[in-house]
């Protein structure tokens, strides 16, 4: 095993870490990014490349299903941790023992199938509805978690999680039927983390149109047992494969030029880079262009996990404005300024000289100002005027494009460690996630993403706000 | 340097796939390194590649449900096949592997495939985000390839002729990078966009969980990074021969001038991914199509004006 072990240490010394950030739990982010990279270790923003799972905070049901996918789709040699501020480090020991263990990774291996299938993914239902029963038996709410922002998972056996009780499948029947609205928990959605759950929808819409009447409901409404299901359904198509490997195909509508064009339904979070922890986005796309959105907070039923989330210190604001700036400066593709904002978000964290702090901001502000590229890249993306601030109740600093509300985070971050006299941000209103939905409809995805980047948003509270556009 | 070009035996194939080997793995660990600089923490960043390619090694191969796994394999190991035949025809000083006549077209034959492969790998996967990013990358397509067909027609026409070697020897009074510079920065851009590099990143953005590569584990992920890296330093390497006067250069035999300017050109490309901001697709089509081509098709006329006044 020589060989093998010596793969594994040189492999182990740049690990890389999927980061999940619970609503709440951004400083944990924050910490475990700084940690991660001091180790050599690289975060990434897929399970595909993804050897450690690191959750950031406590999950809840829903949550706790999206994690169970991802963790599902790591190819592995993989391991997966819990972390909390204080005990970062051996937690991440942990995981690098756990990844150099060679023969407990070949075992967990073994333990996995070696083709995804579309078989119901018993453990992580129970686990959903359990939670919905203790919860007061929500089930029907149809957010049963795949929400994760990967298309198609693996299907391995999960070796974790282990629970007893049955049912699941009594729960699936009531909610599936509910077809499009519910169709997120279709026994599918293991399948996939968003073409899944178009599929869902569809597989719920779609029937009526097929006319296979008795077939129609019951096999693809129900399609909570889906897989089979869909085959029937597809067989009783004849020749027309309508649903390659279970999968119903995407059904057409008109955009906006009044063409026939497939819908795709994509949920974007609760687990993406740069992207407000918690918040999940079900949009319906036509090409990459989102022509609908609906906003939820992840596990919003839940009372309220504190985390740490209240952060009175205005250093402690004022590297959420740095943060926030890193995020849209990485999502604008521009690397050196985002590794220079989040280099700034970490001074503002451990040493509190506020000088040289504002000091960093400024060459920041004169950086971003200069970059005549970003500029133009960034130039009239998500264009905000004061009605329309007005319209939509949002605070007066997002005011102008998205370049404009960049700069305006670096400047609020300069005025939160001037103190009061330098008008602390501190006291501006909280943006309303329910706006997200009116911001990004008819926007592509990367200016969707740009745009809820340049929202400059606080940490989301795990508040049971919900909106439908 | 001598105007004719040797033709060696296939065997050396393997030794110009080794020397494209090392340049890319150049071009990761310079890459590492600034990466690492940049962060301002953690290990140098040099042996980066290296751990890169045993974590690579060890990892699963994933597939997923209704994979077009054909397909898939295909785009990911392809890149790195284009850099290959793309180092064919590049005369290493006086030595090349293929002496085609009809060179420079075969340098734009492969790079027309990137299309296709970096489209199927996006397709392959039977998932949004990587199809999304496949589209991404067909979007810019439409606005580099002209250009960069165009680019590689003025030292062609320079040179009478589509031959590499021809054209290295072409230069040997004055290098056509000073006299065609917009040709020369178009071909660049092309260069960094068939490679996924750079600003042309949208097609594998974090907005979209990697695009194209949000699937790829293991062994297809290897090859898939390895072949972007191999086809940066292909078209370096294409473009000494095409604009900084082949192995011309004193004191240094001619493959080592080759090699130099390889370094140099390739070290810029890297050195550039972290610089600038990513071309959002929509823009760059207006780029692409209103400034790039326009520029360049000025830039041939002006090419066959002074050709046909020197004849």
């Amino acid at each position: 095993m020589g060989l093998s072990d010596a793969l594994a240490k040189y492999a182990v010394d740049q690990a890389h870490v999927l980061l999940v950030e619970l609503p709440g739990h951004w400083l944990t982010r924050v910490a475990a990014e700084q940690h991660i990279r001091e180790r050599g270790w690289l975060p990434v923003s897929t399970p595909a490349n993804a050897d450690v799972l690191a959750v950031c905070g406590t999950s809840g049901p829903e949550m706790t299903a999206v994690v169970a996918r991802l963790w599902d789709q790591m190819p592995g040699p993989r391991a997966r941790v819990e972390i909390d501020a204080p005990h970062l480090a051996a937690a991440f020991d942990r995981a690098e023992a756990e990844l150099l263990d060679v023969g407990g990774q070949q075992d967990d291996s073994r333990s996995r199938a070696a083709v995804p299938d579309g078989e119901p993914h018993r453990d992580e239902h129970r686990e959903v509805h359990h939670g919905g029963h203790h919860r007061g038996g929500h089930g029907g709410d149809g957010k049963g978690g795949d929400t994760d922002q990967v298309g198609r998972a693996q299907h391995a056996g999960m070796d974790h999680h282990e629970q007893g009780g049955q049912g699941g499948n009594d729960d699936h029947g009531g909610m599936d039927h509910s077809g499009m609205g519910h169709g997120g928990h279709g026994a599918r959605e293991d399948q996939d983390g968003m073409e899944r759950h178009e599929h869902d929808r569809q597989g719920g819409m779609s029937h009526g149109a097929m006319g296979h009447g008795g077939m129609g409901h019951g096999a693809m409404g129900h399609g909570g047992m889906g897989h089979g299901g869909m085959d029937h359904g597809a067989m009783g198509h004849g020749g027309m494969d309508m649903a390659p490997a279970g999968i119903p195909l995407a059904q057409g509508g008109e955009d906006r030029d009044g063409l026939e064009m497939d819908v795709l339904h994509l949920r974007m979070g609760p687990v993406l880079p740069h992207w407000p922890a918690g918040l999940v986005l079900r949009s319906s796309l036509q090409g990459d262009l989102i022509v609908d959105a609906e906003v939820t907070l992840v596990d919003a039923r839940l009372p309220c996990d504190q985390g740490d989330v209240s952060y009175p210190d205005v250093h402690h604001r004022a590297a959420r404005r740095c943060d926030n700036a890193a995020g849209l400066l990485a999502l604008a593709g521009w690397d050196d300024a985002a590794s220079r904002a989040r280099r700034l978000r970490d001074r503002l964290l451990t040493d509190r000289d506020a000088r040289k702090a504002a000091e960093g901001l400024a060459r920041l502000h004169r950086r971003i100002k200069r970059a005549w590229l970003l500029r133009w890249s960034l130039r009239g993306v998500g264009l905000l005027t004061e009605a329309d601030l007005a319209r939509l109740g949002l605070p007066g600093h997002l005011r102008g494009d998205t370049c404009d509300r960049l700069l305006c985070m670096i400047e609020r971050a300069t005025a939160d460690i001037a103190g009061p006299d330098g008008g602390s941000s501190g006291a501006s209103d909280p943006v309303s996630i329910v706006k997200v939905c009116d911001l990004v409809r008819g926007l592509d995805i990367a200016t969707a993403r740009l745009v809820v980047a340049s929202l400059d948003l606080d940490p989301l509270p795990a508040a049971s706000e919900v909106a439908h556009a | 340097m001598p105007d004719t070009v040797t033709t060696v035996p296939a065997g050396w194939a393997l030794a110009a796939a080794a020397i494209l080997g090392l340049l890319a793995t150049f071009a990761a660990v310079l890459d590492g390194v600034f990466t690492a600089r940049a962060a301002g923490a953690g290990p140098s960043g040099l042996t980066r590649p290296f751990g890169e390619l045993a974590r690579l090694m060890r990892q699963r191969r994933r597939t997923t449900v209704a994979a077009d796994t054909l397909l898939w394999r295909i785009g990911s190991s392809g890149l790195l096949f284009m850099a290959l035949m793309i180092v064919t025809v590049v005369p290493l000083g006086e030595w090349t592997l293929f002496d085609l006549d009809v060179g420079v077209i075969w340098f734009n034959a492969m790079d027309v495939l990137a299309w296709a492969f970096v489209w199927l790998t996006g397709w392959g996967a039977n998932s949004v985000h990587s199809l999304v990013g496949g589209y991404r990358f067909l979007a810019h397509g439409l606005a580099y390839e002209l250009p960069l067909m165009f680019a590689l027609v003025a030292p062609a026409v320079a040179a009478s002729s589509l031959n590499v070697g021809t054209v290295a020897s072409a230069q040997a009074d004055l290098w056509f990078v000073v006299w065609m510079p917009v040709a020369f920065l178009v071909y660049c851009t092309g260069v960094v966009a068939i490679a996924v590099w750079g600003p042309f990143t949208p097609a594998l953005g974090s907005d979209i969980a990697g695009g194209v590569t949000a699937e790829l584990s293991g062994a297809d992920r290897l090859v898939f990074q390895g072949g972007r890296y191999a086809l940066l330093a292909a078209g370096a390497a294409f473009a000494v021969p095409m604009f900084l006067g082949g192995g011309a250069g004193p004191v240094l035999p001619g493959w080592a001038w080759v090699l130099v300017k390889t370094v140099a050109l390739l070290a810029v490309f890297v050195w550039l991914r972290r610089r600038l901001p990513a071309f959002r697709p929509d823009l760059f089509m207006e780029v692409g199509w209103l400034v790039l081509l326009p520029a360049v098709l000025v830039q041939d006329l002006l090419v066959a004006v002074v050709a046909a006044w020197r004849a």
